[in-house]
Formats: C-alpha cells, structure tokens, sequence
C-alpha cells in the first residue's frame, strides 16, 4: 500500500546501491531527520530535551557500539559501561589538563583511548568464544570501574571522587557544562551521532561487515574462505569501543555532567545489552527502537497520569511502571524473538506486498 | 455508554482535583519509596509530608498558601532524579534532591536555574559558605560537623592519643566526605585513622571488612552507611561480637529498624544526630490529630516514634520556617523561588521559636545567614538501648572555626572548576 515499489527501476549501479534503495524508505529517512534537526528542536521543552531526546540518542549511540561488535562480530561482550566509562574519564583528563581544546573534538578523541582499551581486552576472544568471552569482558569491567574508583589523578584528586564537567565552549557558545543551554548540546549529541550512524551503515554493509558477518556466522568456514579472523575480531573491538567510548563521553559532557565511578557499573552495561537485544541485534535501526522503549518509554509513561489528572501517587506510579515496561519487554520478545528491527521488517515486507500478504 | 459517562465524570473530578492541588506554594521532593534504598526513605518522606500536610490542615498553609508538597519517585537513582529535577523545576519554589548523586548533579545548574537546594544534612560540605554556594543549603549540620562532634565525643570518654580509630564508609562521595577532616584531627590528636571502605555491591555482606576490623582491633568503628549497608554493618558486628558501645554512626546510620533486628544485642550503639524523636511534643499531638486521626498519613505508630520520621518532621520545618522569613520579608504569600532563598539564608531558630512551634526538644537552635548556608546546629549523640535511641550527651558542637579554611578552599576550587561561577559577593557575614 505505502509501500508500493512497483515502478521504482533502478538503472545504474550506483542507484542500486544506494542506502536506502526504496524510495519509500529515504522518504522517511528525511522526515525523521527534518524532525530531529528541526522540528524537535522548535517544540521541545528543557524536560523533553533532558529526559527524552537527548538520552536516548546517546543510549543509541551506546548500544550501537555494542551491536557491531556482538551483533555483527557476533563476540558477546559484558563490559560496554566500563568502555564508556574509559571515554568519559578521557574526555575529563584532556579537557582538564588541555583546557584550550575544543570539547568536540576531546569528545571525538576520547573514543581512540576507550578503543585501544578495548583491544586490549578483546585479545582474549582469539582464543576463546561464547559466554566463556564473556566472562572475559566482564573482568573488564570490574577492573575498569575498580581503577576509576581507586586511580585519584583521574578525577583530579577531587575528595568526593566524582567527576564534574567544567563549563566548556567552542567560540563563545556554551556546549558543555551548566551554563550549555539544553538545545546546544542536543544539536552536539544530534550531529556526532547522525555521523556515527552513517558510518556504521556504510561499514556494516561493506567489506568490514561481511567480514564480520562470516566470523559471526562459523568461525571456521571465514578462516577457510581466507579471512583473518584476528584482524576481523580485533577491527570489531576498535571500532565499537571506540563509538562506546564516544556515547560514554557524550553521556557524561553532554547530559548528566556529573559522574561518579559506579555510574559505569554493571547495571548501564546491562541496560545497553538490553537495548541491543530488544531493538535487534545486527541491525542499525533497532538501537534507536529499543532505546526508545528503554528509555523512552518510562519517562513518557511517568508524566502520562499526571497529564490525564489521575490522582497517583508518585510511588505507585514508578511501580506499575516497571510491571508495564517489563510486560512491554516480554510481549515484544514473544512477538518477534529478533528484536523490534525485524518487527519492522516484517511490517515493512508485508506492506510491500500488500494486498496479497502471505 | 454508562461506562463512558462514569469515566468522564471521573476524568474530570481528577482534573478538577489536581487543579485545586495546584494552587499555592509548590515544594516538590524528590522522594524514594520503591528501589534498594526504599526502607530508609519511607520515613523520612512521611516525617516530610505529614508536616506539611499539618500545616495544611491546621492553619490552612503557610501565611494563608496552602503548600503543595508533591513527591516525585526517583528511586535513589540519580538518572530519575534529573528527570523529575527538569520536570518540576518550572513552578517549584525549593529541590530537595535527597542523594549525593543528584545533588552533585543539580548544584552546578542552580545559578542558571535560580532554585535554591534544600539538603538538611547532606550533601557536599563546603556548601557551608554561601558566598560560594548562594543557592544550596545544608541546615542544620554537615558531615564534617559530624566528623568533628563524634571525635569530640570520644575524646570525652577519654585521651585519643595512640588509638585506632577505623572508618567504615561507603565508597562512594558520600562516604568520602569526611576523610578530610578525621585525617587533619588523626594529625592533631594523634590517633591513628584507618578508612576502610564497603563498595555498593558490598554493602550487604560486609564479612572482608570485618574480618579486617578483628584483625587491627580499633578502639572505636565510625560508620558512615547509608541504606542496606547499615544493617549489614549492624548484623555483622553483632557476629563478630565487637563490642557495640565502641561503635559509632553518622545521622543516616541511626535507623531504628536497622537495629531493631538485632534488638537487645545492639545495646550501645550510638549515633550521631541533630534531631531527636520527641514523641510528647506538641507537633507530634498535632500531627496525629489532623493527620493520623483523619488516615491521611502512610506511616504507622512504629515508625512514628523512630529518628528517621522525626528527622522528616524537622527538614519540613526548616522549609516551612524559610517560607514564613520570606513571607515576612516580602510581605507576599506566594513567594518566589528567589525570596525563599533569602527566607532559608535568614532563619532563625532559636529556643524560644522552636518551643512555639511545638518542636520542643526535636532539634537545636541555630541560624544562617547570607555566609553560613549550615548553622551548625550541632548535635547529640544518641544510643540504642535494646528497643530505642536515647540522648546520651549534652549538646555537642562541632569545631567549625578548624575546619573553616579548609571549607573556603574546597569551595573555591569547586568554583574555579566550574569557572565562569557567580559569587555572591554582596554578602558580609
């Protein structure tokens, strides 16, 4: 019905492999970005920018790293909180000790320390495989969040050993800090994670991808067609610490501006997993989907008995919360065990077929 | 369609509700009933919201305004505490962040923002200089009032020099606050300071650190816990058979339940407080007259007679007290969040008026001013003695003047951190 490709001839090649082939698609691809750059901005409130748009992108962000390197790479992988933790500790030691830097790019360099961190942890996955690997980065973890707690110089030797980001500007505008006004950062966290974004689709579809794809799918039959399972497994490591260890920058310098170490304890590692795992995993969209549901969803589901004027209390309300996002989980893992991504493909190929659907 | 008509009757009654509730002086908290934290919260939120509702109830508000002290949950999450801090802070006149975590994360945005922080005994110490800090309050102590009380308190019982005083804390800012101080008196009276801290996945199996306390033999344990690690410490020394009366706690380690498990056993062990539950108060007979006796309270008689509930009922009483001075000032109700900040930077608590607000023998006098943002109240020290707490001490009194260097330091390097910070330099003293 919307989705009729009848008529839709590609006659180059370059045509034929463009992002979104079906025109359908960049239709909305434009809309939904028309939307974030413009029209969420011109609506939004301060609350709308703090608790929903710019969480969920970072989340995104997050459990976009995550997918490439678990659902891509197929190499499970515990420790993404403490990844982010390297890059948000990295951004606060080089905008600290670099004060003349541009927080932008720190933003952008703090993921090359979270990636050669996780390199070094993912030498491991040569050997081993499966929950065994995972054990081996949840030692990354612990380690990781037992040394931000216990190593003073870098949070500055502060006696509360948290964190602060100092007020930070790239040609007078605020972008960083309390004095940023909520929309700056939101246009900074929007633009990183747009380009993030591009680049892991073109990288999952090109080389790198079906590299990874083949070491995912049967180890042993990518070695045999002649792929270097090392260099696969460790590119996997580099570039999705790297963006884990950007969305952990961003988390911390563009919206909660403070941390303390056990913020980048095991529950985020989880809660980005969980996301990963509900939006898709080896897919794209789907992180945007299940960070929607994750971390969307609650806050939106708080402020609706307000709104309608039920006389809740806030306890109760927290409460049925968690039963409503918990059935939530469960009922979509039922309907579609791949995650909210194939749901959406499913709509998709059905309405391209339609009326006929079979 | 009868369904329907009853649904909208209702949906509009609720509007209607809620429309009324909206009126008058908006004072959110930033409660905890639900999450790992929750058994400590309860308490402390119904002290809080029985106050209020009092107020409301007996004299119709404060100066004629109804208060609307709504709770928003957060779940001692400081990720939900942003949220509901970004949700309320349009209308509210105070935040009352109830964590370190959200503390830490609101303090900075309160001079773009305007909205003072009202954090009774918690929080980061140096708030303590208001010229700094002109938009945070910590009445009526902080922690390193605390850290000093407690020492005085053992030098009382006699010469420190040569003993072993261990610190049990959580690893957490929190439990890191008063590291300074006990580390500047360790130097000046000649004990030895040993930290040792209790991680947050820790907290309820604390044998390691036990085991470590019957290896060193300290003199005394200082504990700063808060939440499931307070109980564990408790259960724990019972075990271990330390010797409870040499084992002290800060005011957020003094829950009645938490000792109540061990009951009679836990005899001796004492904590720090600036409040006491005075069940013969007059405030009290008020609030089970307009509250408990029309069933508007969710506490219970139990918990009605612990520290923590009483402590809920002073914190509400300091903001209640800090509208009234702005009231007064600006000869307006409905104050703004601006004028209650100069109502909390003038509070006066003296003898006389806590009497008059029944709050007799609940608290301490003190007063602020436009550099002090803590008063100092001081405290007593209170001991379980098998089924409550009981004052063992007379008014103890931190020694601020020590430590006020030390303040002004760490406060202008949290200001030069967050640079371009305000001062509050129209302020004297």
């Amino acid at each position: 019905m919307l989705y009729r490709t009848v008529g839709q001839f590609k006659t180059s090649y370059k045509a034929d492999q463009a992002l979104f082939p079906v025109r359908q698609d960049a239709v909305l691809l434009w809309v939904i970005l028309l939307c974030a750059f413009v029209v969420f901005p011109l609506t939004a409130s301060e609350f709308t920018f703090q608790t929903l748009l710019i969480p969920i992108l970072i989340y995104s962000l997050a459990a976009m790293g995550l997918n490439i390197l678990t659902g891509y790479a197929g190499q499970l992988s515990l420790g993404t909180a403490a990844f982010m933790g390297v890059g948000a500790y990295a951004c606060y030691k080089m905008v600290t000790l670099m004060p003349w830097m541009n927080p932008i790019l720190a933003v952008l360099l703090s993921g090359f320390f979270s990636a050669g961190i996780g390199v070094a942890f993912g030498i491991p996955s040569l050997r081993i495989k499966g929950f065994y690997l995972a054990i081996a980065t949840l030692a990354a973890q612990f380690f990781l969040v037992w040394l931000f707690e216990k190593w003073a110089w870098l949070y500055n030797y502060n006696a509360s050993g948290a964190i602060q980001v100092p007020n930070l500007d790239v040609f007078g505008l605020y972008v960083s800090g309390p004095l940023a006004t909520s929309m700056t950062q939101y246009y900074v966290v929007l633009i990183i994670v747009s380009l993030l974004t591009w680049v892991c689709i073109n990288l999952t579809r090109g080389n790198l991808g079906r590299t990874w794809k083949a070491t995912r799918d049967m180890d042993i039959a990518a070695e045999l067609i002649g792929i270097n399972l090392m260099r696969s497994k460790l590119t996997a490591f580099a570039i999705s610490s790297y963006i884990v260890g950007v969305a952990g920058a961003l988390f911390v310098f563009q919206w909660r501006g403070a941390a303390e170490p056990n913020l980048f304890d095991i529950p985020l590692s989880f809660q980005v997993l969980f996301i990963a795992i509900i939006g898709g995993l080896g897919s794209i969209l789907g992180n945007y989907l299940g960070a929607i549901l994750i971390v969307g969803l609650p806050v939106v589901l708080n402020i609706v008995p307000g709104a309608l004027g039920i006389p809740l209390s806030s306890a109760m309300v927290e409460h049925l919360n968690i039963m409503i996002v918990g059935s939530l989980i469960v009922f979509f893992l039922i309907i579609e065990p791949h995650g909210l991504n194939a749901l959406w493909r499913l709509i998709r190929e059905k309405l391209i077929i339609w009326p006929f659907p079979h | 369609m009868k369904h329907l008509t009853n649904w909208a009757a209702a949906a509009a009654m609720a509007l209607a509700g809620t429309a009324v509730a909206a009126e008058g002086i908006y004072t959110p908290n930033l409660s905890y009933r639900t999450g790992p934290f929750a058994a400590t919260g309860i308490p402390l939120m119904n002290g809080q919201a029985d106050y209020i509702n009092m107020l409301n109830a007996r004299d119709g508000g404060i100066g004629g305004m109804k208060i609307d002290f709504a709770e928003c949950e957060t779940g001692y999450s400081t990720q939900k505490g942003v949220e509901c801090y970004e949700k309320t802070k349009g209308k509210a006149v105070v935040t009352q962040p109830w964590s370190t975590g959200i503390t830490l994360q609101v303090l900075p945005k309160t001079n773009v923002d305007k909205i003072p922080i009202l954090a009774p005994g918690y929080g980061f110490s140096p708030m303590a200089d208001g010229k700094t800090f002109s938009w945070a309050f910590n009445a009526p102590s902080g922690y390193w009032d605390a850290a000093s009380m407690i020492v005085q308190y053992l030098e009382g019982m006699g010469d420190l020099n040569g003993k072993k005083i261990a610190f049990l804390h959580l690893d957490h800012p929190y439990g890191k606050e008063p590291v300074p101080i006990f580390e500047a008196l360790a130097a000046e009276k000649g004990f030895e300071f040993l930290p040792i801290p209790v991680g947050l996945k820790e907290m309820q199996n604390q044998s390691a650190q036990w085991l470590q306390i019957r290896r060193e033999r300290p003199d005394n344990v200082v504990m700063w816990g808060w939440g499931a690690m307070n109980a564990g410490a408790i259960t724990e020394a019972v075990k271990t058979k330390y010797p409870m009366e040499n084992f002290i706690g800060v005011w957020w380690s003094g829950h009645d339940a938490d000792l109540a498990i061990v009951g009679e056993k836990g005899k001796g062990y004492k904590s720090i407080s600036w409040s006491f539950p005075n069940a013969e108060a007059p405030v009290m007979a008020d609030i089970r007259k307009h509250i408990v006796d029309a069933g508007k309270t969710k506490s219970n008689e139990t918990e009605m007679q612990g520290v923590f509930y009483g402590r809920g009922v002073i914190i509400s009483a300091i903001l209640a007290e800090g509208i009234r001075v702005a009231q007064a000032e600006y000869g307006a109700g409905d104050i703004s969040a601006e004028q209650l900040r100069w109502g909390l930077e003038n509070l006066n608590f003296t003898a006389e008026r806590i009497d008059e607000l029944g709050l007799t023998g609940m608290m301490l006098p003190f007063s602020t001013s436009c550099s002090n943002h803590t008063g100092h109240s001081g405290g007593w020290m209170l001991e379980w003695d098998g089924a409550k707490f009981v004052k063992v001490s007379d008014h103890l009194e931190a020694d601020v003047a020590s430590y006020a260097a030390l303040a002004s330091e760490k406060a202008a390097e949290y200001a030069s951190a967050n640079a371009p910070w305000p001062m509050n330099e129209g302020c004297e003293g």
